[in-house]
């Protein structure tokens, strides 16, 4: 049973790897879907725009130095359907989030996942591929 | 080099193509989690046509949840699978001049209109709205809509100018709409990367229920001026749970472009040093 569950766990994201996730544009040729990076920031900018959404985060280095990431994520209306609604994104509040680095080198990526500080996660957009 | 990031580009340019087998199987794993099977049949008007009106959607996260983890609305699993993928048959130009494009080619990554039969693979839902003269079909994906009128001779207007949709006329063969689509542009894309045309394509549509929460869709597209042979594609269409077509104004907020602009020239500087 456990070993049926992992195949099929197996199965689903190798086929979720060919599907496409994005609608109107390549994920690929975009961002590098092996690379997952993860991002300790302050919420400092929303954008609950189509094709996608963006985050803005500030993001403080030890030095204490701060970038802003940007982080693109699902259209508005499939966050929604997902359960994710646009008044959890609160400016100031810290997150962490998950994403595929852009590979043009600039501090974007597309968000997979972000935590909030009471421990809610959701998805912020497509597994890579 | 150039050669080479033209066959990278390709390849990533692949993933926007919808490999339909993958997306069943996709579906039926999205839905172990799922009740059991909607009793409910399939509505029919009051004078006993089937009665496809609703919110339908062949794909997306809304509707498949993630890898391991299912949707908010889970559906009972599709008691089909759509037609096999197949290859689109070229002819050796077009073969040719579809190894020539980028994903920035692709009309759909500046908002333009998908095409038919583009356009009902996308993951986001459109409505049926079902009349005895018409059909009309609103996509929530790029704004789209298609008028179809019901002609038992699916005849067309003798005055079209081509278009990104392409003009469609329908007709019941039992439960199952036919829609013949023709006056298309050559600006579209039938599927994945550079999947080009001319105007002479004529896609046969058929929406054929299943079950409450099921229908399958097939697409013959025929073009005499790129094709060799008719292509056959096609999706399962889902009733999803619990959703309303919304606005998507995808024009508002699109910097992808610029991003795989930025991308390629780096990776290309990359490959000259």
């Amino acid at each position: 049973m456990r070993i049926q569950l992992l195949a099929a766990v197996a199965i689903f994201v190798l086929l979720a790897a060919v599907v496409p996730v994005w609608a109107h544009h390549s994920f690929a040729a975009e961002y590098d879907g092996k690379e997952l990076i993860t991002l300790k920031g302050v919420i400092s900018k929303v954008e609950w725009t189509n094709p996608h959404t963006y985050i803005y985060l500030d993001v403080k280095d030890a030095s204490g130095k701060v970038t802003s990431w940007a982080l693109e994520g699902y259209p508005p209306n499939t966050l929604k359907r997902t359960g994710f609604p646009r008044d959890i994104l609160k400016i100031g509040d810290e997150v962490t989030a998950t994403a595929y680095k852009s590979r043009d080198g600039s501090n974007t990526g597309a968000g997979r996942e972000i935590t909030f500080a009471d421990g809610t996660k959701k998805f912020l957009g497509p597994v890579g591929n | 080099m150039t050669r080479h990031l033209t066959g990278l580009l390709l390849i990533l340019g692949g993933t926007l193509a919808i490999p339909a087998a993958a997306q069943y199987q996709r579906e039926t794993l999205a839905s172990t989690a799922a009740k059991a099977p909607n009793p409910n049949p399939m509505p029919r008007t009051a004078d006993g046509r089937v009665d496809l009106s609703g919110t339908w959607q062949a794909g997306g996260v809304s509707i498949n949840g993630e890898p391991g983890a299912p949707p908010l609305h889970p559906l009972p699993p599709a008691p089909v699978r759509p037609p096999a993928r197949e290859r689109i048959p070229y002819q050796d130009w077009a073969a040719a001049r579809q190894k020539t494009f980028t994903v920035l080619d692709d009309p759909t990554s500046k908002c333009l209109l998908p095409g038919v039969p583009r356009i009902v693979g996308m993951p986001m839902p459109m409505e049926i709205v079902q009349t005895p003269k018409e059909v009309i079909i609103l996509y929530e994906s790029f704004r789209a809509w298609r008028r179809i009128p019901l002609d038992e001779n699916l005849k067309h207007p003798d005055d079209l100018t081509p278009t990104w949709m392409g003009d469609s006329v329908g007709r019941w063969e039992g439960d199952t709409l036919v829609v013949d689509v023709t006056g298309f542009n050559d600006k579209t894309w039938l599927s994945g990367l550079g999947s080009i045309h001319t105007e002479k394509l004529h896609v046969l549509e058929r929406y054929k229920p299943i079950n409450y929460d099921t229908l399958l869709y097939e697409a013959t597209v025929e073009d005499p001026g790129s094709l060799t042979k008719p292509w056959v594609t096609g999706s399962v269409l889902r009733r999803p749970i619990d959703v309303r077509i919304e606005e998507y104004e995808c024009i508002e907020n699109n910097p992808d472009n610029e991003h795989i602009q930025k991308a390629m020239e780096q990776q290309k500087r990359a490959g000259q040093k």
